[in-house]
């Protein structure tokens, strides 16, 4: 469970007038779950990309719990990112030729933290998302069986913030139900701040703090206009 | 992350299989030209093992190396008899054996000689007993005729359309042990007889015979006509008891086996017979220098090979980098799930050199096959055994082709440790 500090943020790219993204401050309180919405083009894959450590920002602040990724060279963010961030994408991003269980403690071996407490945790995990094989191959697999995958791999390693991007735009409607629910009770569960950058309606109305961004500044803040 | 790797080779046999038979095929090339060309060198040089001396009349030196140690057929010119004779008599020389080819039967060469020659290349016979006729016949270990078989020796080779002596028909009375050398495939019959059956028999050295040539392929030509007309066709007595008192009896021969005493004996024997009209070689002297053009045969060959290595790797580089092109998105989530940059470096480049390095143990195995294959051919075709077999030097190979795949791998594994995690998941 991690607060977020954002101070100062602009993302600018060679080429482009204005900022992908500008963002002079942001709160998120640990615990909190956010919506992040916005037509396609307002920055919010950029927001993702920063907030996770996936993006190198050279100014300003980007403060999960104590820690600032901007001070952070790639590959201590990339530790970083492994062991506090679990990530759950449109497209899954599951590995073909693995099993279910395979991917799910795949990010853990590779950062050689898959210990039995961890293999136990996938398991339980698997079970919890209502599937039954955890042997079975991930080609075999309906979509939204494939992102119950990926959400059980995002919270294998117990991470204190969980970023999901676009979840349930791949999925029907039914499966993208199974999937909100997964995640926000799953993350609840598990306490991790849940940040959602979804433009699904039924996925964002059930998200108490949102956001819009517009052409890469947030134009709305659900919480601010509260306050 | 074994497993990952296993599971991406599993998802991609076909391509996995291309590349691990390109390496292998580029490797076995290398490796039979040098297996091969060791097999040969140590094959000849076991042969040659049991000729001390060669000597014979001046002409070309590899020639009379080749017609008398490899018995290979061709005209090869007669040296006097009285050069013989005073080589048999000389006291610097164990013993002196008459080599007279230009015979053969059945496609194995027939060679005259003396029984002293036998006793020297199998000290004990595998079976039966050396010539006491002449009408005998002591075979090799690889020549398929058995105990009493007869033979009828044709002037020359059937393919070069000799034809059949019928002055005299051989027996077989003896086979001698197996020596690896083309001897295995040769019949040894009685000097003797071929002298007779040549009409040189029991004539005085000197006579104009000198000058004619054994088995020559033209020369042969003319001096057939005479044989076909029948009249000029001599024959020999098959119960006849040999008689190897050279210095009573002896004729022209192509080439002559010396056993020197020692090998100061060798040296000055050489020296004496290498003028005028004799000719003294030692084998192996002869061996390394047709090595030396052996070794540029192989330089090129070794070119030929490392040019198709070079080549293949760069597909393979090709390859590997379209690779890590079609696994950007991979490699992309590899990273944003937390991997680390060195933790994709070290998958994309064991995942590459586990197949590279698979392929060339595979290419190992396939090269020692295709050299033990031909060396067998090359066996049952001229008698000498090719030993094919790995050597120091091969291991420095292995261990260099291994260290560039190892190298190689690493182009794409820069290129994917270099690749931002951002960027990747985009495409």
């Amino acid at each position: 469970m991690l607060s977020l500090t954002l101070k100062d943020i602009a993302v600018s790219y060679a080429g482009l007038a204005s900022p992908v993204l500008s963002v002079p401050a942001l709160q998120v309180a640990a615990g909190e779950s956010v919506a992040v919405t916005g037509a396609s083009g307002s920055g919010k894959s950029t927001f993702v990309n920063v907030v996770s450590g996936l993006e190198h920002v050279g100014e300003g602040v980007i403060d999960w719990g104590g820690t600032d990724l901007v001070r952070l060279a790639e590959h201590r963010r990339d530790r970083w990112r492994a062991e506090h961030v679990g990530l759950v994408m449109q497209d899954f991003h599951l590995f073909p030729g693995l099993s279910a269980l395979d991917n799910v403690l795949l990010p853990a071996r590779l950062a050689s933290a898959a210990s039995s407490a961890v293999k136990r945790r996938g398991r339980d995990l698997l079970a919890g998302t209502g599937l039954e094989r955890p042997g079975q191959p991930v080609e075999t697999m309906s979509r939204g069986e494939m992102q119950r995958v990926a959400i059980a791999r995002a919270l294998v390693r117990e991470p204190g913030i969980v970023i999901a991007d676009e979840p349930t735009a791949s999925l029907d409607e039914e499966s993208g139900h199974i999937i909100a629910d997964l995640l926000i009770g799953l993350a609840g569960a598990a306490g991790a701040t849940l940040i959602v950058v979804s433009h699904d309606p039924a996925l964002i109305s059930r998200l108490p703090r949102r956001i819009t961004l517009e052409r890469g500044q947030i134009s709305r803040d659900s919480k601010a206009a509260a306050i | 992350m074994i497993g990952f790797i296993l599971a991406d080779i599993r998802r991609h046999k076909g391509g996995t299989i291309a590349i691990l038979l390109l390496v292998a095929f580029a490797v076995a090339l290398a490796v039979s030209v040098t297996l091969q060309e060791r097999a040969l060198r140590l094959g000849s040089a076991r042969a040659a093992n049991a000729f001390d001396l060669v000597v014979g009349a001046a002409g070309s030196e590899t020639q009379l190396v080749l017609s008398s140690v490899f018995l290979q057929a061709a005209p090869l010119p007669l040296m006097e008899a009285a050069a013989f004779q005073r080589l048999a008599a000389d006291p610097r020389v164990a013993f002196a054996a008459p080599i007279g080819f230009g015979d053969s039967f059945a496609g194995y060469p027939l060679v005259g000689t003396s029984t002293a020659l036998v006793t020297h290349l199998s000290p004990q016979l595998e079976e039966g007993a050396g010539f006491r006729q002449e009408g005998d016949a002591v075979i090799g270990s690889a020549v398929d005729l058995s105990m009493g078989a007869v033979i009828k020796p044709m002037h020359g080779t059937a393919e070069e359309g000799g034809h059949t002596h019928t002055g005299l028909a051989y027996a077989v009375v003896g086979r001698m042990k197996q020596t690896g050398t083309p001897w295995d495939r040769a019949i040894l019959v009685p000097i003797q007889a071929v002298w007779e059956l040549h009409g040189m028999g029991h004539e005085e050295a000197g006579h104009e015979e000198t000058g004619h040539e054994e088995a020559g392929h033209e020369e042969a030509g003319h001096e057939e006509a005479g044989h076909e007309g029948g009249e000029h066709e001599h024959s020999a007595d098959a119960a006849a008891p040999i008689d190897e008192d050279w210095a009573e009896h002896a004729a022209a021969v192509p080439a002559v086996l010396v056993k020197p005493k020692t090998i100061a004996d060798a040296y000055k024997l050489r020296q004496e017979y290498r003028s005028g009209t004799t000719l003294a070689v030692f084998p192996g002297e002869v061996l390394t220098r047709l090595y030396a053009t052996l070794g540029d045969a192989k330089i090129l060959l070794m070119a030929v090979a490392v040019g198709t290595q070079v080549l293949i790797a760069a597909a393979l580089l090709l390859v590997t980098i379209m690779h890590v092109g079609q696994r950007r998105r991979q490699i992309g989530a590899l990273r944003a799930f937390g991997a680390s940059r060195t933790v994709v470096f070290r998958i994309v480049w064991l995942h590459l050199f586990t197949i590279s390095l698979a392929g060339i143990f595979l290419g190992f195995g396939l090269g020692y096959l295709v050299s033990d294959i031909i060396g067998g051919i090359v066996s049952r075709q001229n008698g000498f055994t090719m030993p094919v077999a790995f050597a120091r030097g091969d291991l420095v190979f292995a261990a260099a082709v291994s260290a560039f795949a190892a190298v190689l791998a690493i182009v794409p594994a820069m290129l994917a440790y270099r690749q931002s995690p951002a960027a990747a998941l985009k495409g």
